[in-house]
């Protein structure tokens, strides 16, 4: 009698949770799940009040536009560049100045950790203003080398951080058993303690290109040339135009999306263990 | 022990067998090379270092100084010298007023909500579920778009002709006309909280989430036995365990939604008016439509300010571990 009560108790509990997940789901899918019906819609449909679920006269054309009449070509060419080497450049640099700060009693330890942490807060704007007329002076404005020196900003200090937390976790005996065999620092850094935090050095990669993928800020302050644009700017820029046609407008917001979306299902599971890997350690 | 370390080992072993190198050394001279190592060794950790540390004074240190001094200087060709005049402005400035009260309140419901869902979901998930893996997969999809996107997506679902918000609405009777989500001055802002609540609620539910499930079951079941219930249990176990998670969640999430920029320029670009303008808007404007680079970098500085008070606690926690 008692086991029944509370076994349909249970029932209702589970009930209550899974319906409540669902409704979070909804809320959490239904914007992709609109976004993508719209850009396969023409758009006098799209515009069309009460709205169709399904594209009645399914069509491609916006992807068409996108690719053949715009220039978005370009625009995720420049995107991936910049990302890509933003990632990579501040995953190698953060995994050095990790593995350094984890296992030397450096003099001032404290203070340039406090540092790195620090360069965390500054707010982009506060450094768009100088970083323009500096680019400028050294004539790197409107370049994707410029775009890239700036994305370091907002990922190196964070790579550093995220894989401190990893290099941490990896028992110093295996870099003194290795010196004592006579193998030099980068050695031991290179050959045992970076295949260590492979997923740690995946996280890091991706939560990079993911920093440098969307930013907007720095794009736009950056670049002028059409040569340059990236996908989020060539974005902003369209809903920003007196006419938006909003099927267009979304398949370049799903093709914007897309790159991280594909690259974090396929790694998810490092990138949450990445992140949470810091946060977790007691 | 790793592959890698083992085929360390073996190329040592390869090494010492090699007629050529000197064979094994005899300890005294091995103890002096430890030790003149040990010497060098403290310079080779700076040499680790020294990339990152040089490179982010160059490219962050350097242009934040920059920043600081110009918010300190005569606008135009005037005096040289030191001036607080940027910030007199700003004090007596109605618009700076409105733009820190706009930061403040996007800041602050972003968080309290991100944290409230993303706890609240975090709670539900830690228990054997059919689908958990994939929803924890899926949940965290709207935090991998560009914010640029996210508020492009919303734009559309909130467009008052066409949206299929208002029409959703309509249809179940809720509205009777359409609602001007993102020009009606006292919706403007709450609609752009809700497109940043989707966009950031799931990485704190993850962290949430790795947190609750790092807390073992040992704890629970100690508890159990000293006869606690279900509200003793998460009071007196849940709690404690998620409060380091809880700093650097809170922490994080705080300084990324006051430099947010994407999303709102993306929704509103600021609009209408002034009243959906947040700080990192209303600099860039300052800076690059209205050409006020002294005004628009003192109002960078106060922000800086403003984000390094807020950090002091995370930062006082990491700094008191390490």
């Amino acid at each position: 009698m008692e086991t029944a009560v509370i076994y349909s108790r249970s029932r209702l509990v589970a009930g209550f949770v899974y319906s409540l997940l669902t409704v979070i789901g909804i809320f959490v899918l239904f914007p992709f799940l609109w976004m993508l019906l719209t850009s396969l819609k023409q758009e006098t449909e799209a515009l069309r009040v009460p709205a169709t679920w399904l594209p009645q006269a399914p069509t491609v054309e916006a992807y068409v536009t996108m690719w053949l009449r715009k220039n978005y070509a370009r625009y995720f060419l420049n995107s991936t560049i910049v990302a890509l080497s933003t990632a990579v450049i501040s995953t190698f640099l953060g995994a050095m100045a990790a593995y350094g700060f984890s296992r030397f009693r450096l003099r001032g330890r404290a203070w340039l950790m406090g540092f790195i942490l620090t360069t965390q807060m500054l707010p982009g704007v506060l450094l768009v203003g100088p970083y323009f007329q500096i680019l400028s002076s050294v004539g790197l404005y409107d370049t994707r080398t410029g775009l890239i020196v700036a994305f370091l900003t907002i990922c190196l200090p964070f790579a550093t951080w995220m894989l401190k937390g990893f290099i941490d976790g990896i028992p110093v005996e295996l870099d003194e058993a290795a010196i004592v065999d006579g193998a030099g620092r980068f050695e031991v850094f290179a050959r045992i303690v970076v295949p260590l935090i492979r997923p740690g050095m995946v996280a890091t990669t991706l939560f990079a290109f993911l920093l440098a993928w969307g930013d907007l800020l720095w794009v736009q302050t950056l670049t002028n040339s059409e040569a340059m644009v990236t996908v989020t700017l060539a974005i902003a820029r369209t809903v920003q135009e007196f006419y938006v046609k909003w099927p267009e407008l979304m398949a370049g917001a799903l093709m914007g999306g897309l790159p991280g979306i594909v690259l974090y299902l396929v790694m998810q599971r490092w990138l949450v263990q990445g992140l949470t890997a810091g946060a977790i350690k007691q | 022990m790793p592959a890698s370390t083992r085929s360390w080992r073996a190329r040592a072993e390869v090494k010492a067998g090699d007629p050529l190198s000197p064979g094994p050394r005899p300890h005294p001279s091995t103890a002096i090379r430890v030790l003149g190592f040990s010497l060098r060794d403290r310079h080779s950790g700076y040499v680790f270092i020294a990339p990152a540390i040089l490179l982010l004074v160059a490219v962050l240190a350097y242009p934040a100084l920059r920043s600081l001094r110009l918010s300190l200087a005569h606008p135009g060709p005037g005096p040289g010298g030191v001036t607080l005049l940027q910030y007199g402005e700003l004090l007596g400035s109605g618009l700076f007023r409105q733009v820190v009260r706009n930061t403040a309140l996007f800041v602050v419901a972003s968080v309290a909500l991100h944290v409230a869902l993303g706890l609240g979901i975090a709670l539900l998930l830690n228990r054997p579920l059919y689908g958990r893996t994939a929803f924890r997969v899926l949940a965290l999809l709207p935090w991998v778009v560009p914010d640029v996107v996210a508020g492009i997506i919303w734009k559309w679902i909130l467009n008052p002709l066409y949206g299929v918000l208002n029409e959703g609405l309509f249809r179940l009777h809720v509205i009777a006309a359409p609602v001007e989500w993102l020009t009606a001055p006292t919706l403007v802002l709450p609609s752009v909280i809700l497109a940043n609540v989707w966009r950031g609620f799931p990485f704190v539910m993850i962290i949430f989430l790795a947190g609750l499930q790092s807390i073992p079951a040992e704890l629970y079941e100690a508890a159990a036995i000293d006869g606690a219930g279900t509200v003793q249990r998460f009071r007196h176990v849940t709690l404690p365990g998620l409060r380091k998670i809880f700093v650097v969640a809170l922490a994080l999430d705080t300084i990324w939604e006051v430099r947010r920029f994407g999303l709102i320029q993306a929704m509103t670009g600021g609009g209408p008016g002034t009243l959906s303008e947040v700080l990192s808007t209303q600099v860039f404007k300052q800076y690059f439509q209205f050409f006020k680079f002294e005004y628009a970098s003192a109002m960078a500085i106060a922000m800086t300010g403003l984000l390094l008070v807020v950090s002091l606690p995370y930062v006082r926690m990491i700094v008191r571990e390490e």
